[in-house]
């Protein structure tokens, strides 16, 4: 795999491809730091992973029509929605495309947003639940 | 996917309803004033994943002529009001999807009156700056 621009993401929510109204897409997984720091850590601080977490962020084009994403979101507010991305530009699994497969609970949604003459856009950040899996294949 | 060459028409069409001005899809060899005149200057990819936004950037520079120069500023000061029957705002605007073809456009400015010189003739003209979501 050679480096490359990003320009095709893949990203679904609830089995729906939205990803044409997807101008971004981040996914973080962190583990949290344990402290074990001692007497005998020798005047520095020692920590180990504690629980794993994630976050999806992702920033859309806003697009109220039916079954377009605005709806999308609106209806699942509260919910616990799957949401996979196929990152590389891929659109499949596989070794230089992995595919991140996500349970996120929809927190918040910001329906209506923008300056005049912007582009209307939205952007969402949500929590991670369960465990976040990779595949290549 | 939008076809260009129909963005443009689409766009010439709207132009065309301002009742006088003429308008071209293409540039002309020879325009003949008052015309209305359609240019892509770039095109900006790639706006969201897939090619889902694609976004053209047009020029639409309007010539009126030279003769009576008093009487063609203010037909340019018509074309450059936001609204009103001659309005090239109002009128490009007036099918902001093109009949379906685009997601949306916009006309944001028009960089005010000057001369240009069309093989050997001067005329007054007002470029106007439209943007379409594709």
């Amino acid at each position: 795999m050679a480096k490359f621009v990003v320009t095709a993401t893949n990203v679904t929510m609830g089995g729906e491809d939205i990803s044409t109204a997807c101008a971004r897409a981040e996914l973080v997984i962190n583990a949290a730091e344990v402290e074990t720091t001692d007497f005998g850590s020798g005047g520095f601080t020692e920590v180990i992973g504690g629980l794993k977490s994630g976050t999806l962020s992702l920033d859309f084009h806003q697009d109220f029509g039916v079954d377009a994403v605005s709806t999308l979101f609106l209806d699942t507010v509260g919910t616990v929605v799957v949401f996979t991305l196929v990152a590389g530009n891929g659109t499949a699994a596989g070794t230089d495309t992995p595919l991140y497969t996500v349970s996120c609970l929809i927190t918040s949604f910001t329906p209506v947003s923008g300056a005049v003459g912007d582009l209307g856009t939205f952007s969402v950040s949500f929590p991670t639940t369960g465990a976040i899996t990779y595949a290549t294949s | 996917m939008a076809d260009l060459t129909v963005i443009r028409t689409r766009m010439a069409t709207n132009l065309g309803t301002i009742s006088g001005l003429r308008s071209a899809a293409e540039i002309p060899d020879n325009p003949t004033p008052p015309i209305g005149i359609i240019v892509l200057e770039s095109v900006d990819y790639d706006g969201a994943m897939q090619g889902g936004l694609t976004t053209y950037n047009f020029s639409v520079t309007v010539i009126v002529g030279r003769a009576a120069e008093r009487e063609m500023q203010r037909k340019l000061d018509a074309y450059c009001q936001p609204t009103g029957s001659q309005s090239v705002k109002l009128a490009i605007e007036s099918d902001k999807t093109l009949s379906g073809e685009v997601y949306d456009l916009r006309v944001e400015r028009s960089s005010g009156m000057g001369s240009i010189t069309v093989n050997d003739q001067n005329y007054l003209a007002a470029e106007f700056t439209v943007t379409v979501l594709a």
